[in-house]
């Protein structure tokens, strides 16, 4: 189905179904308040599938490396806190995000002078060596056994973190989820966002057009890394802990099979894709407990060849269809 | 305007590109012709910056711009089509032309206003648009779209940069020929002072087109005249030319 003709000029508008998401996030606070701690993982794992939609869905950078920026903001929250006696919640993030984005700028100017294969790689070979760091930096960082039993001030000196029942994490983690949706809606819907588009379509005519083409993706490159880092950092807090598993592979794959399964470039692919991803894993797992992931397999490589735009995708297609 | 100036192009042992003095005019009207395989795109990709000379230099109204890339080569004023398609296809002819008109007027990289508040973006991209006659397709991926159509679009996003040069490869290749008077209505208007560079293998449209035509054959440039002088002579003839015009 084609876009209406003044698609682009509404299509910044907030739409009425925009509010289910968060609507949805706030009666889960009432509905299941023995679920808080599932729910704010949840969220701190939407955020960071959202700051990897930044990257791989809308600019088409392919990277299997993304945990490195989580893990950098993970780490940042951990040390501050334990090492340096930071525990504001807030500048905790603000500093998780900075320190995330730095890295990823810097990282960005080398890695991506390559792509495709190449590029999966060398983000993979930059998060196994980080890994490999936070492992020898037993000092700072606890090495592999992480830093444990963390603890944090009130948020904006008035709500405590509930250790018992995630109340206070959960709001805290929704409000930071919504701040950071935000920034990536703010940023796909704008000419930033749509030179990002025309990268991922077609290289040569983003070239040919005149565009600063490695200076954008550099640029997304790093804010997609600070959010990440801000998701990494959240992560810290709300859990109280950090140690070598924000680094694994399994978190790296597992937020790119979120976005395969949601939708990538398509905002709520994330959101989408956390909960059939996190749904999926649990049905999966009760049914065949050791052999959950094969299940999961076969239903990537049926959206890889039936739903190529993810569950949105498949949406939409039905809505065309009718 | 533009000119080379000897210029060479290798890859390992092939020359696609032999001493190579060429000038593009103010305003020109220029053909850039020859068989298939005489390296002209080539000479298009070393004009814009896709490919770097192995020898020579390349001068705009008077500047080497040999060492700029290909990007900033945009922002002086040159512009092309190219001879396959290089559209964003996945996106609407609207946002495919918004997408050059926002790096010409350099709010490209802007993210806090939406691409759809863009009212001068907008303004000039639907000109552009109805100047072609692609009104009603504004909306329309251009997967949706037929070939020629999409030819019309990358016509359209080339006129998008405001081109002080603009080359245009093989333009109306895949143009349905009751389209065609669209593409040249729409070179007709271009303002004077853009320099123009053809290449096409319609000889009956470059010479209604040309002011001047060169004739490229292995690399290297065989010819130059106006489109009398060419039809005129024997050896372009030999070349190139004997079976297009005697039919």
């Amino acid at each position: 189905m084609s876009p209406a003709p003044d698609a682009l000029q509404r299509r910044h508008r907030f739409q009425w179904w925009e509010l289910l998401p968060w609507a949805t996030g706030l009666a889960m606070f009432f509905a299941f308040p023995n679920y808080l701690s599932f729910g704010t993982q949840l969220l701190v794992t939407i955020l960071f599938a959202l700051s990897l939609d930044l990257v791989l869905g809308y600019a088409g950078i392919v990277t299997l490396g993304h945990a490195a920026f989580f893990c950098v903001g993970a780490y940042t929250v951990g040390i501050l806190a334990q090492q340096l006696g930071w525990n504001e919640p807030l500048s905790g993030l603000v500093a998780a995000g900075l320190a995330a984005g730095i890295v990823g700028l810097i990282s960005g100017f080398v890695l991506l002078r390559t792509h495709g294969l190449t590029l999966l790689m060398v983000t993979l070979c930059t998060m196994t060596l980080l890994e490999q760091a936070a492992n020898m930096g037993h000092a700072w960082t606890g090495g592999f056994d992480g830093m444990p039993g963390l603890s944090f001030t009130m948020i904006l000196g008035l709500f405590p973190f509930d250790v018992l029942y995630f109340k206070s994490q959960y709001l805290y983690s929704l409000s930071v989820l919504a701040l950071g949706f935000v920034v990536v809606r703010t940023l796909v819907y704008s000419s930033f966002g749509q030179s990002l588009t025309g990268i991922r379509e077609n290289l040569l005519r983003m070239h040919a057009v005149g565009a600063p083409v490695r200076g954008r993706l550099i640029v997304a490159y790093g804010i997609s890394a600070a959010l990440a880092g801000v998701a990494g950092g959240l992560f810290t807090q709300v859990t109280g802990y950090v140690n070598l598993a924000v680094l694994g592979l399994e978190r790296a794959a597992g937020v790119m099979i979120i976005l395969i399964l949601g939708g990538h470039g398509r905002l709520y692919g994330a959101f989408v894709g956390a909960v059939a991803y996190l749904v999926l894993e649990h049905l999966l797992a009760k049914a065949y407990p050791t052999a959950w992931q094969l299940g999961l397999g076969l239903t990537l490589v049926a959206v890889a060849l039936f739903a190529r735009g993810g569950l949105i995708g498949l949406f939409e297609k039905l809505r065309g269809a009718r | 305007m533009l000119e080379t100036r000897g210029l060479c192009k290798n890859f390992g042992a092939l020359e696609v590109a032999r001493e190579v003095n060429f000038r593009l005019e103010l305003g020109a009207r220029h053909a850039l012709i020859g068989p298939n395989g005489a390296g002209k795109t080539t000479f298009v990709n070393l004009l814009t910056g896709v490919l770097a000379p192995s020898r020579g230099s390349i001068l705009l109204e008077g500047e080497d711009v040999t060492a700029l890339a290909q990007a900033k080569r945009v922002k002086r004023g040159i512009a092309r089509t190219f001879q396959i398609n290089q559209l964003f296809r996945g996106l609407t002819v609207q946002e495919n032309v918004c997408i050059a008109v926002s790096e010409r007027l350099g709010v490209g990289g802007a993210m806090l206003r939406s691409a759809g508040q863009r009212a001068d973006v907008l303004a000039e991209a639907a000109r552009l648009i109805e100047m072609l006659k692609l009104g009603n397709d504004t909306g329309r991926r251009i997967i949706e779209l037929p070939y020629g159509r999409q030819r019309l679009v990358e016509i359209a996003i080339a006129l998008g940069l405001s081109p002080r040069v603009l080359l245009l490869d093989e333009p109306a290749a895949g143009i349905p020929s009751a389209e065609t008077h669209i593409l040249l209505d729409a070179i007709a208007t271009l303002p004077k002072d853009i320099a123009v560079l053809i290449i096409a293998h319609d000889m009956d449209r470059v010479f209604r087109f040309a002011e001047r035509i060169t004739v490229l054959v292995s690399g290297a440039v065989f010819a130059e005249g106006t489109p009398q002088e060419i039809a005129a002579n024997r050896e372009v003839r030999a070349v190139y030319l004997g079976s297009a015009l005697d039919a």
